[in-house]
């Protein structure tokens, strides 16, 4: 019977052996090199809780890289997606980082919603001087040589919209946000403003991520009567709000909500009817009037169903494929690394969905910020249009700093 | 030496030469390979300190991913001080923190770092396993207060962004230096320094499982309250194999943190814990290196499924693993011993050797009534 | 003072949620000690089949509440029959096995309706509230009140008052001798497992207009509705009720003092330590075990 427990011990790592086997373990490589393809990377999540947003995301930049593909590709060569999924969970987002980056060659990845998820890839991207497309609006405050920032930071999109909103609604504002470091950062900046403009806080509160009963916030919100609600809650959280606050008969005409995150595929879910009559700011919405984006929209429906929506990150995630395109061409087929792309890109111009698009030495872009008030049919109406482009300042927050193509600088 | 410990240490022997020679060969000793395996190797670790209370006690315990996540902490705690300099963490900038929370001082040191990577989780463990044990909460209830701690204890974690970086977690980490050795994550040594961790807990788990300690865990799995008649003080020895599970679940957080350079919130999710749990099961829970095998395997089939099936990848998972509870509840180590007893009876049939008294005491088949 | 109102009727309001959600978890847990983890997959499994039947037939949530039941019920009773009856002798298996049937449901839907958010509607005539001074109520929140509390009498009546409910409890009580005298357990038992996957299939449809509708949805509540469970005792109907009623209204005045992060995790606190000193719960069910 000795025999028995030998062969456990022995069958065990036996099993770990066996699977260790070459073909098993080191990887299928999909490594560039041989071919003369380009491999570029794509890193959303398909799975878990981030999925309902970055699955558009992932349709909208891979969409962009077949057209480009058919068109012929760029110096005559094609862009090779190599597709993960990180799984809505940021040590994953690292692993799956690493393997695109160092495993699979990519000169480049695109991907990433939330903050946390792009700080997961950060360390690596850093570290193997890659280059990474964030296609989302975020906080600022961040200066990475690695990063390419495609959506709006706090100043792009606040700028124009606090002066408008303490006029047209009133100065009390509510926040509501989840709680995490965007919503605090993009409250950071609205309390200067609101201190310019004159208006005030009346109460400030996060719930958690996923939160999905706010009968407590409403009470309070009616028990305050503010003039404005300022949201900055995320995803199904913002979606479970606005069907709340909708049951409530909360009225929009008089305590809009003013959302920096709710776009066209929260509506969807929210249901055209609860979400009319409250504002978003962002830089793109799907009724944007261009050539570009109308093209961009019909081919996404054409590709994806005619109930699809494209939205102000996913058009980000479409641009800068054409971006990381225009870039490429400036360069010798001979010398395409990150850090050649990156140079190229910066000050390059490109006719975006949402209008000319330019991006800034300190690797954000200029973008065109709109307010738009939702209707009943889940679009957005453009209220206010932003006479310029608005260069992006992920600092504005804070006196001092300023991001340039040299990185952060003091003083 | 006991038989069985002289095959499991047999069995160490081998798994040691295949991670420390056999692995790292077949992957051309390149840095990148090398440090995917790390990760892997590290979770082995959380996964065999759960063996430890689960498989030798009989607690699950579903909040390992709590203790996992304070050593994950104090490892990142000491690199973002190290990678600020002087300066204060970035992230307390932004949530108007004026000054280094007191609570973060002493994680200047590498030394109290470590320490506190070890007792702290084992601390923490052992005040929950007091609680518990003390009362004589067993089976399902240990699960239940287990979990809701886990859930409990990340809201806390994230609600502190002050201190904890928050949803974001502790990013921006620098390079750790031991003894003036700077550890380059995507270099052979660093695997190494992971693998000899690895060793080195299994050396532990083993040590316990086949030391009079590990034989009354057994004994009060099986019997809680028999032991309990014989004299032992069962809620004591409950407690200590929490806390040593704990702390070796903080030892492989430390190193989690040292292979994807950041820590996240999300390390003590309950889909993390529940994911130690399913690789435990799958390794088998009665056996300290099936467990570590188990998370593994586990993770190298889930880094090769997730390339061929981009999109379908979860769900095999899911299936495997329902699979694997229904079909191999002993896990791959009990389905090879199963194996092995199947051949040995059929080459052996006339032999009757069953008065040889079982090693592994099967697991007593409660019914219903219970 | 109104501001107090309305946050009692918030904590019921989320109260009467949890309650539809714990109840078929807790009748599971109770006939066969099943933690079933797979239970929030069923609720969401409900919001999609209220989703399709508003989407493709165009029933209202109300019209839809029967077919939603039945729909889920049936793939609670096949996920009974195919794996859960396997696993009866070993109970903590059967948490590690839902768990992953969790997974697995997860991602069909995921594959098969797709990871976007989806919309339903909830019914005109609860739209509105009723105002009484300054204590505001919505309809539809009173209707969900209302509507979990007629459950909660129908599996009490069900328990007690059918056949049905007398086999079952015989066969929780000693299921040897039930079967001796002719009784059936394994078909009881998948029986009961539909209904609380049906009941759970319900509290999905039911949450939809007010949440969102993601495949995801489930695992944040699962946890939430084991809780319940445990805290109100094994098994106990009425202990679930009152244990919803506790820990909404907890949350609702914890959420009001403090906020809503660390009102939940006053709640959590406050219910590892009750389960330390009650284990079996508020109402433990002294027939057996």
């Amino acid at each position: 019977m000795k025999r028995r427990d030998f062969l456990r011990g022995v069958g065990a790592v036996g099993t770990a052996s066996a699977l260790s086997a070459p073909a098993f373990l080191t990887t299928v490589s999909r490594a560039a090199a041989q071919g003369t393809d380009i491999p570029v990377g794509l890193l959303f999540s398909l799975t878990g809780a981030v999925a309902v947003v970055e699955s558009t995301l992932h349709d909208a930049a891979l969409m962009a890289i077949e057209e480009i593909n058919a068109a012929g590709g760029v110096h005559g060569r094609q862009l090779r997606p190599i597709i993960e999924d990180p799984a809505s969970d940021p040590a994953t987002y690292a692993d799956r980082a690493r393997r695109l980056m160092i495993r699979d060659k990519c000169v480049s990845v695109f991907g990433s919603y939330t903050s946390a998820s792009r700080q997961a890839v950060l360390p690596v991207t850093e570290q193997r001087k890659n280059l990474y497309w964030y296609p989302t609006l975020y906080e600022g405050r961040e200066c990475s040589l690695n990063v390419m920032y495609g959506g709006a930071v706090p100043n792009q999109q606040q700028d124009e919209l606090i002066p408008w909103a303490i006029e047209n609604f009133g100065p009390r504002f509510y926040m509501i946000g989840n709680n995490y470091v965007y919503p605090k950062e993009e409250n950071n900046y609205c309390k200067t403003l609101l201190e310019k403009h004159g208006g005030e806080v009346v109460h400030e509160e996060y719930v958690p991520l996923g939160h999905s009963d706010f009968s407590s916030v409403i009470n309070r919100i009616r028990a305050e009567e503010p003039d404005v609600i300022f949201a900055t809650v995320v995803g199904d959280s913002d979606v479970a709000f606005a069907r709340q606050y909708h049951a409530a008969e909360l009225d929009p005409a008089k305590m809009p909500v003013i959302s920096l995150t709710r776009s066209e595929v929260e509506v969807k879910a929210i249901g055209g009817e609860a979400a009319a009559g409250h504002f978003s700011s962002a830089p793109y919405f799907m009724g944007t009037q261009t050539p570009e984006n109308e093209r961009f929209v019909e081919s996404y429906k054409s590709r994806y169903g005619a109930d699809q929506v494209t939205h102000f990150v996913s058009e980000a995630a479409y641009f800068q494929v054409y971006q990381f395109k225009a870039a490429l061409e400036k360069l010798d087929p001979a010398n395409i690394t990150p850090e050649t792309i990156r140079d190229a890109a910066v000050g390059l111009t490109l006719n975006a969905p949402q209008g000319e698009v330019l991006i800034d030495e300190n690797l954000h872009t200029h973008l065109w910020p709109k307010i738009g008030q939702w209707q009943a049919n889940g679009q957005a109406e453009v209220m206010l249009e932003s006479q310029n482009r608005v260069a992006p300042l992920p600092y504005a927050a804070y006196e001092g700093q300023r991001c340039t193509g040299e990185g952060l600088v003091q003083g | 030496m006991t038989t069985k410990l002289f095959y499991d240490l047999f069995a160490l022997a081998v798994f040691a030469v295949v991670i420390v020679v056999g692995v790292p060969f077949l992957m051309g000793f390149d840095g990148f390979e090398l440090n995917t395996f790390a990760r892997y190797l590290a979770l082995g670790i959380v996964s065999l300190a759960l063996a430890l209370s689960w498989g030798s006690a009989g607690l699950l315990n579903l909040g390992q991913a709590a203790t996992f996540g304070m050593g994950s902490y104090a490892m990142a705690m000491h690199l973002k001080l190290k990678a600020s300099g002087d300066a204060l963490p970035d992230f307390m900038g932004w949530n108007n923190v004026p000054e280094l929370p007191l609570i973060w001082i002493p994680f200047h040191s590498l030394g109290f770092t470590l320490l506190a990577g070890l007792l702290v989780p084992a601390f923490v463990g052992g005040l929950i396993a007091m609680f518990m044990f003390r009362a004589r909460i067993a089976g399902v209830f240990v699960a239940i207060i287990t979990l809701a701690f886990l859930v409990a204890f990340q809201l806390v974690v994230i609600e502190q962004q002050g201190i904890t970086g928050g949803q974001n977690g502790l990013t921006g980490l620098a390079p750790l230096s031991l003894l003036g050795w700077s550890v380059d994550t995507y270099d052979v040594s660093f695997y190494y320094l992971v693998a000899g961790c690895l060793m080195a807990a299994i050396t532990v788990g083993l040590y316990l499982t086949h030391s009079k300690f590990g034989l009354i865990l057994r004994a009060i799995r099986e019997d809680a309250d028999r032991t309990r008649f014989f004299g032992y003080n069962v809620a004591n020895y409950q407690t200590v194999i929490f806390c040593i599970s704990a702390a070796l679940a903080g030892w492989a957080g430390m190193l989690y943190t040292l292979v994807l350079e950041f820590a996240s919130p999300t390390y003590m999710s309950v889909s993390f814990s529940l994911a130690i749990v399913i690789w435990c099961a799958v390794g088998g829970r009665d056996s300290v290196i099936a467990a570590a095998i188990g998370a593994i395997i586990v993770n190298l089939l889930e880094g090769r499924l997730s390339d061929v099936f981009v999109e379908g990848w979860n769900l095999m998972l899911g299936v495997i693993f329902v699979l694997v509870v229904m079909f191999i509840p002993r896990g791959l180590h009990g389905l090879i011993g199963d194996l092995w007893k199947a051949l040995n009876n059929q080459s052996h049939k006339q032999r009757a050797n069953e008065a040889e008294p079982k090693l592994q005491p099967q697991p007593v088949k409660s019914g219903q009534e219970k | 003072m109104d501001v107090i109102l309305n946050q009692i009727f918030a904590g019921l309001s989320m109260a009467s949620i949890l309650l539809m959600i714990a109840l078929g978890l807790a009748i599971i847990y109770g006939a066969m000690g099943v933690i079933n983890l797979a239970h929030g997959e069923f609720v969401m499994l409900g919001a999609y089949a209220a989703w399709a039947l508003q989407t493709y037939a165009g029933f209202s949530i109300i019209v839809a509440l029967p077919f939603v039941f039945l729909a889920v019920a049936s793939v609670g009773w096949i996920i009974e029959r195919v794996i859960v009856q396997r696993l009866y002798h070993r109970p903590l298996d059967t948490i590690l096995a839902t768990w992953g049937i969790g997974i697995v449901l997860q991602q069909l839907v995921r594959l098969f309706v797709g990871a976007e958010s989806r919309f339903v509607k909830g019914p005109e005539i609860l739209s509105g509230n009723i105002e009484i001074g300054g204590l505001i109520m919505s309809n539809y929140r009173i209707f969900v009140i209302v509507f979990s509390l007629a459950i909660l009498a129908a599996s009490w009546a069900l328990m007690t008052r059918t056949e049905f409910g007398m086999k079952l409890r015989a066969v929780i009580q000693n299921r040897q001798i039930s079967e001796c005298y002719g009784i059936e357990a394994k078909h009881i038992y998948s029986i009961t497992f539909a209904y609380g996957a049906g009941l759970a299939g319900i509290a999905g449809a039911l949450i939809t207009p007010l949440f969102s509708t993601i495949p995801t949805m489930g695992t944040g509540l699962v946890v939430d509705a084991f809780l319940v469970v445990i805290v109100g005792g094994l098994g106990s109907l009425l202990g679930a009720a009152t244990a919803s009623v506790l820990i909404g209204e907890a949350t609702a005045l914890f959420s009001m003092l403090l906020n809503d992060t660390l009102g939940r995790i006053a709640v959590l606190a406050g219910i590892i330590v009750l389960i330390r000193f009650r284990p079996k719960g508020l109402f433990p069910s002294n027939t057996r075990r």
